[in-house]
């Protein structure tokens, strides 16, 4: 079996490029998959550490069933608060749309 | 067999991901994205989370993606940022990443947490259920209301006068 | 590893092989049925008997033709679009249990696992929908995605009821539920809008609305050329088969039968009656509009779906006393 410290260096590199991408990207629906990125990592790390006993720690897997659901209705609000912005601005540019005026 | 598993599905999520933000096209974007999702349901089911694997699938993959591939093609095409172009900012900011990366790595050193040994007979269904429905019922009932909000919030944003 | 009975059963039966030539006989079936309904005869000269290698011949005229791409669209999704789809079609197919012993994945998550592969299908169809740069394709493309969305709620609610009084979420074991009697009886409000639901997520009369020959010129796949039209229409008849499969695994007692002939025998036979039941939809209803089709999935199936569940909890846990 896989030592569990592999499983966290891949959450860990998940997360660097979920970073990298937040900060250096400025089209709005390409920070939207560095956010996601960032919870899979998240996610990948709950589950590798409710992994440390035999049998598993099941309260950290009902936690990724409730983190799961929750980054998708995320994902729905802040997709239909892009399509809005778009439609008003024709650009979804995150470094123009620093003011709220408008 | 276990660790070429393993290999291969964090092969696949890591060079997924890294697509995933630096390709030109954001469909193209959301597909690589779509297959990062698939390589850690993989990790999910090596690490004995069937169900959580099953259901990441089925809400990233089935939803997530669908509606992002949705907006994607409503929005339109978008020139966005210059594809691989160092600029200072992206320089400074994989310098902090790499710095990030190393600190953690570091500090998880292989030895601090051994390989878990096979699962034995309690790793069935039966214990994530009851914990589910049991320790958790209450939450899952505040979750329904946080996804009624969630649709109810949706839909409003996207509610446009036409005058109907 | 060669000779292993699980490499056999992947290539052979019941997979890639076997889903292959169900597939084609698939097609075949459905256009006789189709014309015996209309008071014809259907494909009958590709003999030996009644038309049967009808598919077989149309596969070798595709390939004979011109495979070609369409200017300004996106060959890579284009092409990979549909391939994928006969993947999952084959995924399908593999976790379904034909005779004890006889099933290629035996996971304890068996039928979420089934139905979590479906959901990935309204994604292939956008995908092919948009990347042939065209209107017709785009706006099939988007129809299959709303439907599909839209059916997938009611499906896993009806699931749902199969699992409450199965007590197990392994297919192999809901079978073995079954042994005191079918699930059809009780749950007979949850096998119907399993039925309506599966042929809306399979896209076929009276759903078939993405893929309309009359209206919408073929929908999404109106641009594929060649083989790759039959590998647009492939996954329709492979998930037709799995469809059907689940459905008398999870509602008619999927290999339990008198022992007289052997299980693969009746699974076979109960699959094949499920088919011909959908085929029989096909030729016999009106095609539905998009707003109908809409509204009686999120609002009458939804309810319907609902009203099934909390049946089956009486069922399963009895009235409680006051």
């Amino acid at each position: 079996m896989e030592p569990l410290s592999s499983f966290f260096g891949v959450s860990v590199i998940l997360l660097g490029i979920g970073i990298y991408g937040l900060t250096t990207k400025r089209n709005a629906i390409r920070i939207l998959f560095s956010v996601e990125l960032i919870y899979n990592a998240a996610n990948l790390n709950i589950i590798a550490f409710a992994r440390l006993r035999n049998p598993p720690i099941v309260t950290g897997q009902v936690l990724v069933l409730f983190t799961i659901a929750l980054a998708a209705m995320e994902a729905a609000v802040g997709l239909s608060i892009i399509i809005l912005v778009s439609r008003l601005n024709a650009d979804i540019d995150l470094s123009k749309l620093s003011k709220l005026k408008g | 067999m276990t660790d070429l598993l393993f290999l291969a599905f964090a092969a696949v999520t890591i060079g997924a991901a890294i697509l995933a933000i630096e390709a030109r096209d954001l469909v193209y974007g959301a597909a690589a994205l779509g297959i990062a999702f698939l390589g850690v349901a993989g990790l999910f089911f090596l690490l004995d989370a069937a169900y959580v694997g099953w259901f990441q699938i089925a809400v990233y993959i089935g939803a997530v993606v669908v509606l992002i591939l949705f907006t994607v093609m409503l929005v339109g095409p978008k020139k966005g940022e210059s594809p691989l172009g160092l600029k200072r900012v992206s320089l400074l900011a994989a310098m902090l990443v790499s710095l990030l990366l190393g600190m953690t790595g570091a500090l998880a050193n292989a030895t601090a947490f051994p390989g878990p040994d096979s699962c034995g007979s309690g790793c069935d269904l039966s214990l994530f259920s009851t914990s589910l429905l049991k320790n958790y019922g209450v939450p899952l009932e505040f979750m329904s209301l946080v996804m009624a909000a969630a649709v109810i919030g949706a839909l409003a944003l996207s509610k446009t006068d036409r005058g109907q | 590893m060669l000779t292993s009975p699980l490499f056999l059963e992947i290539v052979l039966f019941p997979g890639l092989l076997s889903i292959a030539i169900i597939g084609a006989l698939l097609g075949w079936l459905e256009r006789k049925v189709t014309a015996r309904v209309q008071l014809r005869i259907g494909p009958l000269y590709a003999s030996p008997a009644g038309g049967i290698l009808q598919m077989f011949a149309d596969l070798i005229k595709l390939s004979f033709k011109e495979l070609f791409v369409p200017e300004n669209s996106d060959a890579f999704f284009f092409i990979m679009a549909p391939t994928t789809g006969l993947v999952l079609g084959a995924a399908l197919v593999g976790l379904i249990p034909f005779a004890p012993g006889l099933q290629i994945a035996n996971i304890e998550v068996g039928l979420p696992a089934f139905l979590a592969i479906i959901t990935l299908s309204p994604t292939l169809i956008l995908l092919a929908g948009w990347s042939a740069n065209s209107k017709f394709p785009f706006i099939g493309g988007l129809r299959a995605l709303f439907q599909q969305t839209a059916y997938e709620i009611p499906l896993w609610l009806s699931a749902l009821g199969v699992i409450m009084m199965a007590g197990t979420m392994n297919l192999a074991q809901i079978v073995n539920a079954q042994t005191s009697g079918w699930f059809i009886l009780p749950q007979a409000l949850g096998a119907f809008i399993f039925l309506v639901t599966s042929v809306a997520e399979m896209e076929r009369l009276p759903f078939d609305l993405p893929e309309a020959e009359s209206e919408i010129m073929m929908g999404w796949q109106a641009e594929y050329p060649g083989v790759l039209f039959l590998a647009a229409q492939g996954p329709g008849f492979v998930k037709l088969y799995a469809f059907s499969a689940l459905f008398s695994v999870m509602f008619l007692g999927g290999f339990l039968g008198p022992s007289f002939l052997p299980p693969l025998f009746w699974m076979l036979l109960k699959t094949l009656i499920v088919i011909v039941l959908i085929m029989l939809l096909r030729s016999t209803f009106p095609r539905v509009r998009l707003d109908q089709l809409l509204r009686a999935g999120w609002t009458t199936l939804l309810s319907l779906a609902i009203l099934n569940i909390g049946i089956t909890y009486l069922l399963v846990v009895g009235f409680p006393t006051l």
